[in-house]
């Protein structure tokens, strides 16, 4: 007879043995080395449950977190509270509806997330897009860029404690994100991407609020990081702390602004050029430190050349169609894809297979936010309680795109 | 009976036995002071009133200073709301009441309208208790207060003694409720709370020694006696270092951001008060402001002069005329002056708006007459009774105060528990004592 | 080996994984420092798991895929021994498709709970709303989708070898 696992929705485990739930132990056998170890408590050290309820784990992160006083002994991040199967959806899902799909994933950029797969597919069409709609993704990419980093920059400070700078950095976000609303039709979930095009080209009121904003934006993100920059309580909390070097970050598979902070200058806009991207000009920052002050301020940088990258994308703007001609239906020739792009967190990477359906056979996210959020368990231990916070915030991760 | 009351109105049926008690209560008022029974009794406990009078001001103050929290946590509470806001760019509070200005009394109405819960395993006796300990410390450390002169609870020769006696025991609320509550982050804000507070004591205390040697009293009214004259004559001019101890130390003890780990939202979610709901997390708040209030208000009190003006007023403060030598005059004045005064404000108007009728124009003079009179004579009775220009200068300081703390609060974010610490014992504990040396040193130099 | 677009695509056996991937990710000559993406594949017939790789040294990416794994008991050697974090895409391909990679210390459930008994992203696990599927059979409600899959529609074999 197979044993009875308790649930802990059972109220006769809530009555009995409180001491289950309150020490977060799994009321189950430990499944892999590891699980027993971690669950295994020596003396003076406790498990504090950090989420999936709790105001800075990004969503529904939960950490099982092993502490000694206020020191982090060992960490266990569980993830699946936000589980959708997206993959699972999009592979019974025909390509155009597929992309709609990955719209939700990382709910802050979702433009990222539907360019990789608009790639990938294009790949398995052979298909080549016009030259102004590759011009209108890559604007409208970046713009959701600096929105995202916007974001990073406020909830930073405000998982250290700091109320304002995520208002003012809302402000920011806002505008972009209202920009990008004239443009697509919609706030958040854009579903502009279109195999072998976007859905709609620039319209007037998308170009005048991307004048004004262009205006200023250099300014207010000036104004912005006043705030955080150089304040010392800042700099204490994050200076030195979550020190990652160069061959850990290569080994822990981080990409995007985590890895380049560590001094490794991987980013796929240059590393693997796709779109317009070999045409224009930018740098990619990178610091040596490999703290989260480092992190924070790479961001910081980021929001910088992006900016520089929309001017020229403006400038340099060709005219010409901005769809190619793709059927309603399409059903590609059996094949793999892979497409990567450079998203605001990192490398993120679509897989796909097609088996001669009109459905891709085999639909993969890489999702940058998954990878990266793993060193948390190499980073946490040793420091203290309250860092959690700091180098979980510094790492970026988004639960949408986590838990796919 | 039944019948009657039957047919009356749903009004009438509580008017008509209201109306007949309150004739029963006449009568037997009546017969009471006719048989001498009432006089004789309100003789008596009037005579034991006189008598304990000491005992008397005593309840009197503490009822009044227990009332007096009430309104100052929702004003604070509404500044904080209001100039966080607006420090954010946001625009706050602004449904209730004119720009918002009832929204913390609708806070305070909506804690205690909430379900009162205590969860299972908690320690339920300690855990009731908690709320009211950390209150009442803060509460009994406002008696000895002075808002203005002559205006405190009571004067003890100890008082700032007793401040950090009775201020230090919040931390035993707050160290109840971490340990009862039979919860992680309970536990980590109560502790993290009782090693913050404890170590913040000392700086605190020993920030205050130099002010106590200057003034040579622990008694707080006679520590702002010793501060009287300009504002040069303000202990933080001469004791600069001590203050920026003190104040630090106060952030710390009030436990306000950047040194709010007790209750640290983005990492412990409420701190101690994670179990709490209800009134009980509202007497917590409660405390906190009342704290806030108190601690500003030591600091004006020890550094910058208590209730006395920043500098001595600078012609003489008394009016020629003092109402009661004017005897039958005055009672012309209060007659003829509004008469004689509304109609010359409204001579004016009356002329230089021909559409008005005379008893418009009249109207809007008598209006006008009344604001300028009620200003007149508020600035009569700030310049003759000094306790209320006392009291003024006091809750400006104070407010200037709370408004620090706020702003602070919009602006830096939350320090590490190590570091927090840290400041503690490796900087503020020996510019303390380094304080306390210099201090000692000039007026040993100076009294020889 | 083959090529298309931007991408090289070599085909090894389980056996091989570890030859291949350390000689891919330590010899100077490719440097294969950055494992883009791990991935698991069900082709209706066998297991696969597809590696990406990025180097320095070339612009194309590398795809090294293990193909022929047995379908009911999928088995490859772990590569967190070179690439950390390779941890947690394994795990997730393991949750997803139950491909066992022995020398993983963690390989528990990633998104599904612990006591979850299937793997959903295998070909023989249908959707509730899985019309598109089997247009004979309509919707089907969610107590018949658990059932073994002979009884439903057949499982969707790649024709993309």
């Amino acid at each position: 007879m197979a044993t009875q696992i308790p649930s802990l929705d059972d109220p006769q485990v809530l009555v009995q043995t409180p001491a289950t739930i309150y020490d977060a132990i799994p009321p189950y056998a430990p499944r892999t080395e590891r699980e027993a170890e971690f669950y295994t408590l020596r003396d003076g050290e406790m498990l504090v449950n950090m989420g999936p309820q709790h105001p800075s784990t990004h969503g529904v992160l939960r950490l099982v977190v092993k502490i000694e006083g206020e020191r982090v002994v060992d960490i266990d991040p569980v993830l699946g509270y936000l589980h959708r199967g997206i993959e699972k959806l999009a592979e019974n899902a025909d390509y155009h509806h597929a992309i709609c799909y990955t719209d939700p994933l990382e709910y802050v950029s979702s433009l990222f997330n539907e360019l990789a797969p608009v790639m990938a597919f294009e790949q398995l069409l052979d298909l080549r897009v016009p030259r102004r709609a590759e011009y209108i993704r890559v604007l409208a990419c970046e713009l959701n860029r600096i929105a995202s980093h916007a974001l990073f920059m406020g909830w930073m400070a405000l998982d250290l404690g700091g109320l304002t700078p995520i208002l003012y950095s809302f402000i920011e976000r806002d505008e972009i994100v209202e920009m990008l609303a004239a443009l697509t039709g919609q706030r958040m979930l854009f579903n502009y991407m279109r195999i072998g095009g976007v859905n709609g080209d620039l319209n007037h009121e998308f170009l005048s609020r991307l004048g004004d904003w262009m205006g200023h934006a250099l300014r207010q993100v000036e104004a912005n990081t006043t705030l955080l920059n150089e304040n010392e309580i800042f700099l204490k909390r994050t200076r030195g702390l979550g020190r990652l070097d160069r061959r850990t970050a290569l080994s822990l598979g981080l990409s995007g602004p985590n890895i380049r902070a560590c001094g490794v200058p991987y980013d796929v806009r240059r590393a693997h050029p796709y779109s317009v991207y070999p045409e224009l000009e930018f740098a990619i920052p990178t610091r040596e430190e490999g703290d989260s002050y480092a992190r924070y301020l790479l961001r910081v940088d980021e929001i910088k050349q992006s900016i520089h990258i929309i001017d020229q994308l403006i400038h340099q703007m060709p005219d010409g169609p901005v769809m190619a001609n793709v059927p309603r239906r399409i059903t590609p020739r059996p094949g793999r894809a892979w497409a990567a792009i450079e998203s605001p967190r990192g490398q993120y990477g679509c897989y796909a297979i097609s088996d001669g359906t009109d459905q891709p056979y085999r639909f993969r996210i890489h999702d940058p936010s998954f990878v990266n959020l793993q060193a948390v368990v190499p980073l946490m231990p040793g420091n203290l309680l309250a860092d959690t916070m700091a180098v979980m915030a510094s790492l970026d991760p988004v639960m949408g795109g986590v838990d796919k | 009976m039944a019948r009657s009351s039957g047919r009356l109105s749903p009004a009438g049926r509580i008017v008509v036995p209201a109306l007949g008690a309150l004739l029963l209560l006449i009568v037997v008022l009546l017969a009471g002071i006719a048989s001498g029974i009432i006089p004789a009794v309100v003789g008596w406990i009037g005579g034991v009133l006189v008598a304990n009078i000491a005992i008397v001001r005593f309840v009197v103050a503490a009822t009044a200073i227990l009332l007096f929290t009430v309104p100052t946590a929702f004003v604070i509470i509404f500044m904080e709301l209001k100039v966080i806001a607006f420090m954010n760019l946001r625009i706050g509070p602004n449904r209730v009441g004119p720009w918002g200005t009832l929204a913390s009394l609708v806070h305070g109405l909506k804690v205690l309208s909430k379900e009162d819960f205590t969860p299972t395993g908690v320690d339920a006796t300690v855990f009731t208790l908690a709320p009211v300990v950390t209150f009442v410390a803060s509460v009994m450390a406002f008696m000895v207060l002075p808002f203005g002169p002559g205006l405190f609870g009571v004067d003890l020769n100890v008082g700032l003694l007793y401040f950090f006696a009775v201020g230090g025991l919040t931390v035993v609320g707050l160290l109840m409720a971490g340990w009862s509550s039979f919860n992680k982050y309970s536990l980590l804000g109560g502790l993290r709370s009782a090693a913050q507070m404890v170590s913040y004591e000392i700086p605190l205390t020993l920030s205050v020694v130099g002010v106590i040697m200057l003034a040579g009293t622990m008694s707080l009214n006679g520590i702002v006696q010793a501060q009287s004259g300009s504002f040069l004559d303000w202990f933080v001019v001469r004791q600069p270092l001590a203050f920026l101890i003190f104040f630090i130390a106060a952030v710390a003890e009030a436990n306000r951001t950047p040194f709010d780990l007790t209750e640290a939202d983005s990492e412990i979610v409420a701190g101690f008060a994670t179990e709490y709901s209800g009134m009980r997390f509202g007497f917590f708040f409660f405390a906190e402001y009342v704290n806030v209030f108190l601690l500003s208000g030591l600091a004006v009190v020890l550094f910058f002069g208590g209730w006395t003006a920043p500098f001595p007023w600078p012609w003489p403060i008394h009016l020629l005329v003092a109402p009661g030598q004017l005897g039958l005059g005055l009672l012309a004045i209060a007659i003829g002056a509004p008469i004689v005064g509304s109609l010359l404000l409204a001579l004016p108007l009356w002329m230089l708006r021909s559409n008005w009728p005379f008893w418009q124009a009249w109207i809007v003079g008598l209006a006008l007459f009344t604001l300028l009179a009620l200003g007149a004579l508020g600035i009569y009775l700030l310049i003759n009774l000094e306790a209320l220009l006392g009291i003024v200068w006091f809750f400006i300081k104070a407010y200037a105060f709370v408004f620090t703390f706020v702003w602070m609060r919009a602006t830096l974010p939350r320090v590490r528990i190590d570091q927090l610490m840290g400041l503690a014992w490796k900087w503020l504990l020996p510019a303390a004592l380094a304080n306390l040396f210099l201090t000692a040193l000039a007026i040993l130099v100076v009294h020889q | 080996m083959r090529q298309r677009h931007d991408q090289t695509e070599i085909r090894i056996a389980a056996g091989a994984t570890v030859d291949v991937l350390r000689t891919l990710h330590d010899d100077p000559a490719f440097r294969f420092e950055v494992l883009a993406d791990l991935a698991g594949v069900d082709t209706g017939d066998s297991m696969q798991v597809v590696y990406h790789l990025w180097s320095e040294t070339t612009p194309d990416w590398l795809r090294v895929i293990v193909v022929d794994l047995d379908r009911e008991d999928p088995r490859v050697p772990s590569t967190t021994f070179l690439w950390k974090g390779a941890e947690w895409m394994e795990r997730e391909a393991y949750d997803m498709f139950g491909i066992i990679f022995e020398g993983n210390r963690d390989l528990r459930r990633v998104y599904m709970p612990p006591d979850y008994t299937s793997f959903p992203l295998r070909k023989d696990f249908f959707l509730a709303d899985d019309a598109s599927r089997s247009p004979a059979q309509g919707v089907r409600h969610m107590e018949q989708v658990h059932a073994p899959a002979e009884s439903l529609a057949p499982i969707r074999r790649s024709r993309a070898r």
